[in-house]
């Protein structure tokens, strides 16, 4: 048996992913800088909306992350018996895309409430859009409380059961204010006839959207290497077991 | 002066500064957490299990 080719890959954070690093904060800088200074100030709003600049591109890419963990997630369920090395990697991108998820979903929420007390005056309300939001946050946040707390050998299992079920959600969220009549602002994008953002607003919109997609794109990047890095630790720890007991057998 | 709407003691001024404040520590936050927790997780790298018998002859 070849055991080093057995072992879970580590991936190293090599110089891409330095590079990627500093791209992503030069953009996120200059995305900032967009939406705080050289975007014009809002007619009804004033300069609150600017908030949105931060709320809606972390809205969009909490509700692209759970996908990412719904594909990883049917790909260890499909791979688990198959191909058990292929299955630690799935699993590593799924607790990658969790957390991530978890982040930007927080941080939806946060800055919404932050322009919600402003614009409506009431930080918080149930209409459809919220509560889909808020239950997003609380499926992910049990994903990562089941992988964190669970002490049966089957908790990556449960775990990628748990978010094909959570994944159920992203279309809500979307569909949400479509579908009800909500507290939350109409849609923009696609919305209809008189829906869209003004051209003035567009760079500053499109800048932070990329912006924090590269920074998500990172921070995924980054989780998984470090999640490779405890698989093979651990099985670097099953090794040294292995050894000690084949000694005290010899 | 350009941060003037910025400091001002409005409600709008303050929570509009408050969120992108958070999002930079949540997100900043966040990828310090996994240094630590890279920095924190060791490699050790075993050798190879002695596959050969150990042999002893018995004259």
């Amino acid at each position: 048996m070849d055991l080093p080719s057995q072992r879970a890959r580590v991936v190293e954070f090599k110089p891409l992913g330095l590079a990627w690093f500093g791209l992503s904060l030069a953009v996120i800088v200059y995305a900032t800088r967009q939406g705080l200074f050289v975007a014009p100030t809002e007619a009804t709003m004033g300069n609150v909306a600017r908030i949105l600049y931060y709320h809606v591109p972390t809205a969009m890419l909490s509700l692209i992350f759970p996908y990412l963990n719904f594909a990883a997630s049917l790909a260890y369920l499909y791979l688990r018996r198959r191909d058990p090395l292929k299955a630690l990697t799935a699993d590593a991108v799924a607790i990658a895309s969790a957390e991530v998820t978890v982040v930007y979903a927080s941080l939806c929420l946060l800055t919404g409430m932050l322009w919600g007390k402003v614009a409506w005056g009431i930080w918080w309300t149930w209409d459809a859009r919220l509560t889909s939001m808020l239950l997003l946050w609380l499926l992910y946040v049990s994903y990562l409380m089941l992988r964190k707390l669970s002490a049966t050998g089957q908790v990556h299992t449960l775990a990628a059961v748990l978010s094909v079920f959570a994944a159920v959600d992203v279309p809500i969220v979307y569909m949400s204010i479509r579908w009800w009549r909500t507290q939350h602002p109409a849609p923009v994008f696609f919305g209809g006839p008189d829906s869209g953002l003004d051209k003035s607003m567009l760079p500053a919109f499109t800048w932070n959207l990329v912006a924090w997609a590269m920074w998500g794109i990172f921070l995924l990047g980054y989780r998984y290497a470090l999640e490779r890095r405890r698989q093979a630790a651990e099985q670097d720890a099953a090794l040294l077991a292995i050894e000690a007991t084949l000694e005290i057998a010899q | 002066m350009k941060f003037a709407w910025l400091l001002n003691g409005t409600m709008e001024a303050h929570h509009l500064a408050a969120a992108y404040i958070v999002v930079w520590l949540i997100q900043g936050g966040y990828a310090v957490w996994i240094a630590w927790q890279w920095i924190h997780t060791r490699r050790t790298t075993p050798p190879l299990p002695s596959t050969a018998l150990k042999q002893t002859q018995d004259f």
